[in-house]
């Protein structure tokens, strides 16, 4: 405050000495003032000689204040918590303004928002990342960029509908009310991501132009945006003679492919799909379509009349032939329902035993049942022939052949159509009858015989009581005992290749115990360490059987360990073992382990 | 009730969500366990209970809450949540019935006209919303009778609201808002 008159003498002559800081009265000599605060830009030396000026910066937004000005750092209440919220806001709101390229009015006008939103108490409760969100697409909406909500949601990592949903609340809060999305938007920024080149410009005016054309066409009602775009671009780039192909535009695009080819089917079936495309370029049909949904809910209602219709039809036929058949069988009625209440799968031996015994009848009127109601008759009678003669051989071969021929013999009915059917089915079936009957044939002789045997189904292969010895020599000693020796083998040169007794007797006591059946299974279960490869082939040769020594050494070796080669195995056999080479081949080539890879030995 | 001039517009009540209070601790693993067409959730800490005849799903909570979907008229939900009632007191709990109330109602209806949702919503503004990247329909919220209106642009609309009046004013409603953004047939 510059004082204008003196307090003691009034005089209004006052000399204000900037540099010593005084205000001084020319008439009676008073100090006025003492330590005048000046603002003069003041310039200190440092150090090499320059010199610099004396300040700091100071941020021009309320709150942000200078926590050390001065020499005292008095932090007394600190920054304002709304301040600082705003503050934070701003920053989230430039870093994803920037990532998506928009202009700082944007980013200004967002901020705005954000602060309406802040004052009326909407950010409470939601994520601050959602309400930035949605301020930038509020503001992308007013303005009209071609940002999607899409985007937004990619860069910020949250599902869209989330998303749009604060959105909504924020524009309806905030009465903003957004203008509707133009899909003649987004061309511009998908024409250039497809990267079209100098026809950059005329592939997005084509592809503008479909894109009007589908809004005439009641297309875009409803749908996507996006997706809209997509299919226009693709034709546009069709009609200019760049090749895209669908996944690139739904790269781009981000709709899914069926989406796109949705649309260019609803598209296809719109009149301007008829015109070439000079035509297009030019002409612009008047005549305006119903939504595609609107057309398709039309047909479906179409559709559903005639099939009503058609099934009333089918259902009458139905009755009549049902009625007729169920008039001229009355006995079979019973049969039938312990069919039809039968699963058609599983037919249980019940079921083909009453068959037996009530004879075929039943199979006589499937097939001309079938072939009569044709599609009006589908599965609502019993179980099909196939799946009668299905699981027959096993239980009614007995009574099949003879069930036949009374079929055949007296058909209960004397329709044209009955003989026919027969004549058809058993033409058909002629091979399969004729074995069945052979094989009847075959058993009843059997049975006379007094041979007949029943057919088992194969049983486990027969197990060996098992060998109680204390060591492995013992073990294989008493195997060897029970299996047969082959003559071919020098067990002497076996037994010398015994190096090294097992580690765990009670391991190798438990193999030959266990897999005693199989000696190859017991080499491989000896054989788990590679290391001891060698011994596998030792010890227990001496027990092999017959035959079995050579080919199983071979095999259970190539098996466990995988790094021997059958050329080194092959010398070592040889060495150690005098086997016929063609035995040892041949076993091999026998041999039931089916993980062998199988190597030509030879 | 409909404001058409020839056809009459049918609303069909597809669901009614109502809710009441058994007035007692319930256990739900006894229901669980011992009740007929139960769905046990005990990470949600409820039983679902479907019942046949009027064709409801409840969901049961401890506290003796219970709340009734899918049935087609508000009889119906009062009658399936008797019976609802009735089956718990079987099972052995001490049932009052009490503090029943339908508390939502879904019902569709059909426009025989394709309606314009961009002019609908310009001229129902700040009432009307309409976002075709998140949702195919215009959503048209009445304050007061508290409905809210689903608009798809094939003329079907769904409305919801706390009881079936509401639902059929509603539906007066915006009617002749409709029809004013109608779209022509043609073909």
């Amino acid at each position: 405050m510059s004082p204008k008159a003196c307090k003691n003498c009034g005089s209004s002559d006052i000399d204000v000495d900037h540099a010593r800081g005084d205000a001084v009265c020319m008439g009676c000599g008073s100090v006025l003032e003492d330590n005048i605060i000046v603002s003069e830009v003041e310039f200190v030396e440092t150090g090499g000689g320059g010199s610099s000026a004396v300040g700091q910066f100071v941020s021009s937004e309320e709150g942000a204040r200078n926590p050390s000005f001065g020499d005292s750092h008095i932090n007394g209440m600190g920054r304002e918590s709304r301040a600082q919220t705003l503050q934070k806001a701003k920053q989230h709101i430039n870093t994803l303004g920037h990532q998506l390229q928009m202009n700082q009015h944007c980013l200004n006008t967002a901020f705005n928002f954000y602060r309406m939103a802040l004052g009326k108490h909407l950010t409470s409760g939601r994520k601050a990342s959602h309400v930035i969100a949605a301020c930038l697409y509020l503001v992308c909406r007013t303005e009209g960029t071609p940002h999607m909500l899409l985007d937004l949601s990619d860069i910020v990592q949250v599902n869209v509908y989330i998303l749009g949903r604060t959105f909504l609340v924020l524009s309806r809060e905030l009465c903003i009310n957004a203008p509707a999305i133009d899909p003649c938007l987004y061309i511009p920024r998908f024409a250039q991501l497809l990267e079209f080149g100098e026809k950059n410009h005329d592939v997005a005016m084509t592809a503008l132009r479909l894109v009007q054309r589908m809004k005439r066409d009641w297309m875009h009602t409803g749908r996507r945006p996006s997706g809209l775009c997509g299919a226009a671009l693709l034709v546009a780039a069709h009609m200019h003679e760049f090749r895209r192909t669908v996944k690139e535009i739904v790269s781009v695009v981000k709709v899914c492919e069926t989406t796109l080819r949705k649309r260019l089917t609803e598209f296809e079936d719109t009149p301007t799909s008829q015109l070439t495309i000079e035509e297009f370029m030019k002409v612009d049909l008047d005549q305006e379509c119903d939504p595609p949904c609107f057309t398709a809910g039309l047909r479906k209602r179409k559709v559903q009349q005639v099939n009503g219709r058609v099934e009333h039809e089918i259902h009458g036929y139905e009755d009549e032939i049902d009625a007729e058949l169920e008039s001229s069988r009355p006995k079979l009625r019973g049969v039938y329902a312990s069919y039809v209440k039968e699963d058609m799968c599983e037919l249980t031996m019940e079921a083909l035993l009453k068959l037996e015994r009530r004879g075929l009848e039943e199979e006589e009127e499937e097939p001309e049942e079938q072939e009569e109601g044709g599609g009006g008759v589908p599965k609502r009678k019993g179980p099909s022939l196939e799946s009668i003669l299905g699981p027959m051989p096993t239980a009614s071969t007995l009574g099949l052949s003879e069930s036949i021929g009374t079929c055949i013999g007296d058909g209960k009915e004397n329709g044209e159509e009955v003989k026919i059917k027969t004549a058809l089915w058993m033409a058909e079936n002629s091979d399969y009858l004729k074995e069945q009957r052979e094989k009847a044939a075959k058993i009843a002789k059997e049975k006379e015989l007094g041979i007949y045997k029943e057919k088992k189904p194969r049983g486990p292969s027969k197990k060996r009581d098992p060998i109680r010895a204390s060591t492995a020599d013992e073990a294989i000693g008493k195997m060897l005992e029970q299996k047969k020796i082959s003559s071919k083998i020098n067990y002497d040169v076996l037994k010398d290749l015994n190096i090294k007794p097992c580690p765990s007797p009670a391991r190798s006591a438990e193999s030959p115990i266990k897999k005693e059946p199989s000696a190859a299974a017991k080499l491989t279960g000896r054989s788990r360490h590679p290391a001891r490869a060698p011994l596998s082939l030792s010890t227990p040769l001496s027990t092999l059987g017959k035959r079995s020594v050579g080919g199983r050494v071979v095999c259970s070796s190539v098996h466990a360990n995988q790094g021997l080669s059958p050329e080194k195995i092959r010398r070592f056999i040889k060495h150690r073992i005098t086997a016929h080479p063609g035995t040892l081949m041949r076993f091999y080539q026998f041999c039931p382990c089916k993980h062998i890879q199988r190597q030509v030995l030879v | 009730m409909d404001s058409s001039n020839d056809e009459a517009l049918d609303i069909i009540i597809t669901n009614v969500v109502a809710t009441f209070r058994t007035r007692c601790h319930l256990n739900l693993r006894t229901i669980a366990l011992e009740g007929i067409n139960v769905i046990y959730k005990p990470d949600m800490g409820k039983v679902l209970m479907k019942l046949r005849k009027p064709k409801i799903t409840a969901s049961i909570w401890s506290s003796g809450k219970i709340i009734c979907t899918g049935a087609t008229s508000e009889d119906d939900a009062k009658v399936g949540a008797r019976r609802l009632a009735r089956t718990l007191q079987k099972l052995g709990f001490k049932v009052r019935f009490s503090a029943f109330k339908v508390v939502n109602v879904l019902a569709v209806c059909s426009m025989p006209f394709a309606i314009r949702l961009i002019d609908f919503t310009k001229k129902n503004r700040p009432i009307a919303s309409y976002e075709p990247e998140l949702h195919p329909a215009a959503t048209y919220r009445i304050k007061h009778i508290k409905a809210t209106i689903q608009v798809f642009s094939t003329g079907s609309i769904t409305v919801t609201g706390p009881n079936v009046q509401n639902v059929a004013s509603a539906v007066e409603q915006v009617y002749p808002l409709l029809f004013e953004c109608q779209k022509p047939r043609c073909k």
